[in-house]
């Protein structure tokens, strides 16, 4: 078919017709064979000038745009819509900027006429080699994959379960609930930690749409953002794994805590009466806290930071929940001495700082120190340590309380491979955006929430599943077909060597390699169009609709003239 | 819930980057957002930031992709220069009554030339760039704002205050300055709410040990912040009120925090971020920061700490400190972690002072109907559930308005919301 | 015909970040050599070897290659490949026979619009320096 293509030059009111001499360029651009109209028009982006453009593609029957007006960052859709408008296909179009990168950087209209000519030239010579591009379509399951049923989870499943969309919630413990199960109470206000997720475990078991599996991994987790195939074992027994696909998973594998023992100098595995964290805690709900030998403590220590420099991180729960320690002790110890060392207080919360102040006016001794060391003296421990003042000094206690580094779960790093996520900083998963986009990975359709994720606070891991499901919920509509990005990468059968450098390249996993074929193939679901595997490939096997080799060439030969 | 009452449509209050982030999402969900926005721009405190911690990304690469989605949006009604005046009814079914001010500019021919600010005659302080330099009566904040229309100062317009000014209007080619624009009420009806209107920093004047305002060079966070920045007042130079870049800086944490009686969160992070931008620009500078205890917690934190130390920048805890002049210096006096008293002297001060909930937030709270806590933030519902549903049913809280937290919270906290209000019915 | 010399730059700008910073530099009316023409891509890793390459081939006098800043990559990582690759390419621009300082990567952000003027007028006049690029008499392509 002919090639027709219409050139429109906006004036931008005074802001290209000062600047650039546009009949200089109409008449530069009017002798090109195929250019079958060159208009000028005051300004394209009005509702008139929309209006015009789109009566010009009808009445000549153009089969190309080019307009030559501001940066596409401003008006690339509008004029695309245009184009759609008028039946032409939108990506049959191309904006040269004559303003931002042409009319406004220089006050030589001589100078500014030329580029401007350039540009132009080079919009034309390019938009030559365009293909029409179409919006695809793809059929997604609305269902999701939450993998770990601890709180984060669990609230995951509760926002996400409804009458279209089934929840498969897989738990490797034979029961629900993740660490906050062992909690008497949650800081700030001391409610019931037991209660609240318990109430939530309920909700869960009575929910139609979420199917609980315990005592379960996940083995596979294959596919793309709409159409993930997965399997389930559970742990026990001979069962046949369960196979099921959904549309996104969310990883709510939760943490563990840093092992002390790992460091002799906290005394951990080797005295009686030096409790971890959830030690403590456990002990605390059973209902009696007391030491080896049955009596209950008369002096307590609590050490935070257990772990902070082998680590290499705070995990900003620990000096609240050591808080949180002298509460129980206090209720349920009557004139019992409690001593906190700690080096930097770590109370970030707008309610955190008045529950220090409670807990300290309790006749709990707070105490800055470093280089702390347990050993044992006669029945009692003995805490060593450095004061403020970098002096040595001794405080001889009952019990020893150790507040650890939170770490990622030891599931991290197989669940890292099944679902293709990256463990990022000190082995927690990487989110896609450190500020932006906290709960999606650069694996699309998969989430990641609470401990997973980074070490948090309950409140902060309720609200990331719920940002988790919020991300869900907009983008997997029952019904709704997922539109991904058009403008992707294709690799050639005929050209792939099958060298696999493409694959390294991908930020997004958007490659696989066929080994029956022993081709690169890309999957365009997935792909986002950055064009890195194209400049990787040696074989020129790989090209990036719209940003093809031959078309940016074009723009590099008017570029130069 | 099946409701006959229940309007999908969303108001989304605040167009900082909580604002932004939950009505993108939104309308990714095909739902219908009015985004009000009491200034003429979008990116509330965020787009104030050149850099941001903890990997230093570019905050305007960062904010301006979001802003331009939001522009173009059609699922998202922004309305600027607006307030809520008032709220009634219940979830599902919201009446409520906006006030907008008029721009004088019609945003639909303005193209965003400028030409029409050089020939105004008014000059005067820009509040965006925290006062550093001048604005004309018809403006806008600053270089990138979002949308790319300026708007008219009525009071301190010539024009508007009786003299005959037409300069704007001449110089526009496009007829986009309209005088006779005038204020409107409008009405919404929506089924949800969320309030995302962001925070204030802790006035810096009401503490005089710290000589701001006394004396020159101790700037606030968001002063500084707008000093580095490439499109601020000073082109990213930073510079003394002599114009000599400063060889000594002493950076003090914790202002106010025992007025406001709470740790604002990310103060030791962009203080330390500070340390960062002064080193970039002037390698040789002497830095010292003065803490009372570092808040740094987060995965990705503590490692741009060492990173800083690495710079050989002088941290020094402190338990009482004050600012005072000393010749042509700054004496920075304090009592270390021990109770010693001692003294440096620096060319340059800058505070971090607390984040506050912002001076408009307790109207904006009885207007809606919805509870503030007892430091002025609005007020989760229970602190057992998540932190951003409100005390009233269908009004949901995200970012700095609920309480001193960093972008990523924020985000989370604005996604939260629009899950919250997706999974109803 | 002693004609000044005007060099010709083709800039590979990434859609992002030095794209919207050239964008700037014009919105905030600074001024810029004409002698850049701006080629946008989507990310710096699209600028392969081939497309520096031909820009030289084709005449180019000098060729600027602009990023986000390490770390700001719309795509994650792709700015971490372009700067290894440039340490390539600067290599086979030697090879062509020319200055590889006619070759220059900048990161330049999207509020960066006095750094993208700035980096453009110091690059024009090493340019104009070095003068004009003696493949573009002989070009064979």
């Amino acid at each position: 078919m002919e090639r027709k293509i219409g050139v429109y030059i906006c004036e931008c009111g005074p802001n290209i017709s000062e600047k650039v001499d546009i009949d200089k360029v109409i008449d530069a651009i009017k002798p090109i064979d195929d250019v079958a109209v060159v208009e000028r028009f005051k300004l394209l982006c009005s509702a008139d000038g929309k209006k015009f453009l789109e009566e010009q593609i009808k009445k000549h029957g153009l089969t190309h745009l080019v307009v030559g007006a501001c940066s596409p960052k401003e008006h690339e859709k509008t004029f695309m819509e245009v184009c759609e408008n008028a039946d032409l296909n939108p990506f049959l179009f191309q904006l040269a900027n004559i303003r931002e990168q042409c009319a406004w950087i220089t006050d030589d209209k001589e100078e500014a006429t030329k580029k401007a000519i350039r540009l132009i030239k080079a919009a034309i010579g390019r938009v030559r080699y365009h293909s029409s591009l179409e919006k695809r379509e793809i059929e997604s399951n609305p269902d999701v994959l939450v993998i770990g049923g601890g709180i984060a989870g669990i609230q995951a499943s509760l926002q996400l379960a409804g009458p279209d969309r089934k929840v498969f919630l897989v738990e490797k413990d034979s029961s629900l609930g993740g660490l906050v199960k062992n909690f008497e109470k949650t800081y700030l206000g001391m409610k019931s930690a037991v209660d609240i997720i318990d109430e939530k475990i309920q909700q869960v078991n009575i929910n139609e749409s979420i199917k609980v599996f315990t005592d379960s991994e996940v083995e596979e987790a294959i596919g793309f953002f709409g159409n993930f195939q997965i399997k389930i074992k559970r742990k026990t027994g001979e069962s046949e794994p369960v196979e099921f696909n959904v549309g996104a998973v969310v990883i709510a594998t939760g943490s563990t805590l840093f092992n002390p023992d790992k460091n002799p100098k906290f005394g951990y595995g080797k005295f009686d009466n030096v409790l971890i964290s959830l030690e403590f805690e456990k002990i605390n709900l059973a209902g009696k806290i007391s030491l080896k030998n049955g009596k209950p403590p008369k002096s307590v220590a609590i050490i935070h930071c257990v772990g902070r420099e082998e680590k290499g991180y705070c995990s900003e729960i620990c000096c609240m929940y050591s808080l949180k320690f002298a509460s129980y002790l206090n209720n349920k110890i009557p004139n019992v001495k409690i001593t906190n060392f700690y080096s930097d207080l770590c109370i970030p919360g707008k309610n955190d700082q008045k529950f220090y102040e409670q807990t300290k006016s309790k006749n709990v001794n707070f105490v800055r120190s470093s280089d702390v060391e347990i050993t044992k003296k006669g029945d009692q421990l003995n805490v060593s340590y450095k004061d403020e003042n970098n002096s040595k000094k001794n405080l001889s206690v009952d019990m020893v309380i150790l507040s650890p580094a939170i770490e990622p779960s030891i599931d991290a790093s197989r669940v890292a491979e099944i679902t293709g996520v990256s463990q990022g900083d000190k082995g927690f998963f990487a989110e896609e955006h450190e500020k932006i986009n906290p709960v999606s990975t650069s694996t699309e359709g998969v989430f990641i929430v609470g401990c997973a994720q980074g070490p948090k606070n309950i409140s902060e891991t309720l609200v990331q599943s719920e940002a988790a499901s919020g991300k869900i919920l907009s983008s997997l509509v029952p019904g709704r077909k997922i539109q991904p990005e058009v403008k992707t990468s294709q690799i050639s059968e005929a050209f792939c060597i099958g060298c696999k450098t493409c694959l390294s390249v991908c930020s997004y996993g958007a490659i696989t390699f066929d080994e029956t074929k022993k081709v690169s193939v890309v999957n365009e679901v997935i792909c986002r169009g950055c064009g890195n595997c194209v400049a990787a490939c040696p074989s020129g096997a790989a090209s990036i609709k719209h940003f093809k080799f031959n078309q940016l060439y074009q723009e590099i030969k008017e570029a130069v003239k | 819930m099946e409701n006959k009452h229940h309007n999908k449509d969303v108001l989304v209050i605040g167009a900082g980057i909580a604002g932004i982030e939950a009505s993108l999402l939104l309308s990714k969900a095909d739902r219908k957002v009015h985004l009000v926005e009491k200034t003429s721009y979008t990116g509330g405190t965020t787009i104030k930031f050149e850099e941001v911690f903890s990997n230093m990304e570019c905050s305007t690469c960062m904010v301006a992709p979001r802003q331009q989605e939001l522009l173009q949006d059609k699922n998202i009604n922004l309305i600027t220069l607006a307030d809520v005046e008032e709220v009634k009814g219940s979830i599902g079914n919201f009446t409520v009554k906006i006030h907008k001010k008029a721009r004088y500019v019609n945003m639909d021919n303005c193209i965003g030339c400028n030409a029409c600010f050089e020939p105004c005659p008014v000059s005067l302080k820009n509040e965006f760039e925290e006062g550093l330099s001048q604005r004309k009566a018809i403006y806008v904040p600053c270089a990138g704002a979002l949308p790319n229309v300026p708007m008219i100062d009525t009071e301190n317009c010539l024009r508007f205050k009786g003299k005959k000014c037409t300069a704007c209007q001449e110089a526009c080619m496009f007829e986009a300055i309209e005088y006779d624009q005038k204020d409107e009420k409008l009405e919404l009806k929506v089924g949800t709410i969320i309030v995302a209107t962001g925070f204030s920093i802790f006035d810096s004047n009401k503490l005089s040990k710290y000589s701001y305002n006394k004396i020159d060079d101790v700037y606030n966070s968001l002063e500084f912040e707008r000093l580095y920045a490439s499109n601020g007042p000073t082109e990213g130079n930073i510079v003394l009120k002599n114009g000599k870049p400063p060889k000594s800086v002493a950076i003090i944490h914790c202002v106010g925090r025992d007025e406001t009686g709470y740790c604002s969160s990310v103060c030791c992070m962009y203080s330390l971020k500070f340390n960062h931008y002064l080193k970039s620009k002037i390698p040789e500078i002497k830095i010292s920061e003065f803490y009372t205890d570092l808040c740094i917690p987060g995965k990705s934190h503590q490692k741009f700490y060492e990173k800083m130390k690495e710079t050989k920048v002088n941290l020094v805890r402190f338990d009482e400190i004050e600012v005072s002049k000393q010749g042509k210096e700054i004496a920075v006096k304090y009592n270390n972690g021990s109770g010693k008293k001692d003294v440096i002297t620096v060319d340059m001060v800058i505070l971090a002072p607390a984040i506050k909930p912002k001076d408009s937030a307790a109207q904006l709270a009885k207007t809606l109907g919805i509870s503030v806590d007892e430091y002025g933030f609005f007020k989760e519902e229970n602190p057992y559930v998540s932190s951003v549903i409100s005390s009233k049913p269908g009004i949901f809280i995200a970012g700095c308005a609920q309480g001193a937290k960093n972008i990523q919270d924020s985000v989370a906290q604005a996604n939260a919301a629009v899950g919250k209000i997706l999974s109803l019915s | 015909m002693a004609e000044k010399f005007e060099p010709r730059i083709v800039g590979f700008l990434c859609n992002w970040c030095s794209y919207a910073g050239a964008d700037l530099a014009g919105t905030s009316k600074l001024k810029v050599p004409a002698s850049l023409t701006p080629i946008r891509v989507m990310c710096s890793s699209r600028v392969d070897p081939v497309l520096v390459e031909t820009a030289f081939l084709q005449g180019a006098d000098g060729v600027l290659v602009a990023g986000c800043h390490p770390g700001d990559c719309h795509y994650d990582e792709g700015n971490y490949y372009a700067r290894r690759r440039f340490a390539v390419l600067k290599k086979v621009v030697e090879g062509l026979g020319l200055e590889s300082d006619r070759l220059r990567l900048s990161w330049i952000s999207a509020s960066e619009g006095q750094r993208f003027a700035d980096v453009v007028n110091e690059f024009n006049e090493k340019i104009k320096k070095m003068g004009p690029n003696p493949l573009r008499e002989k070009k064979s392509l």
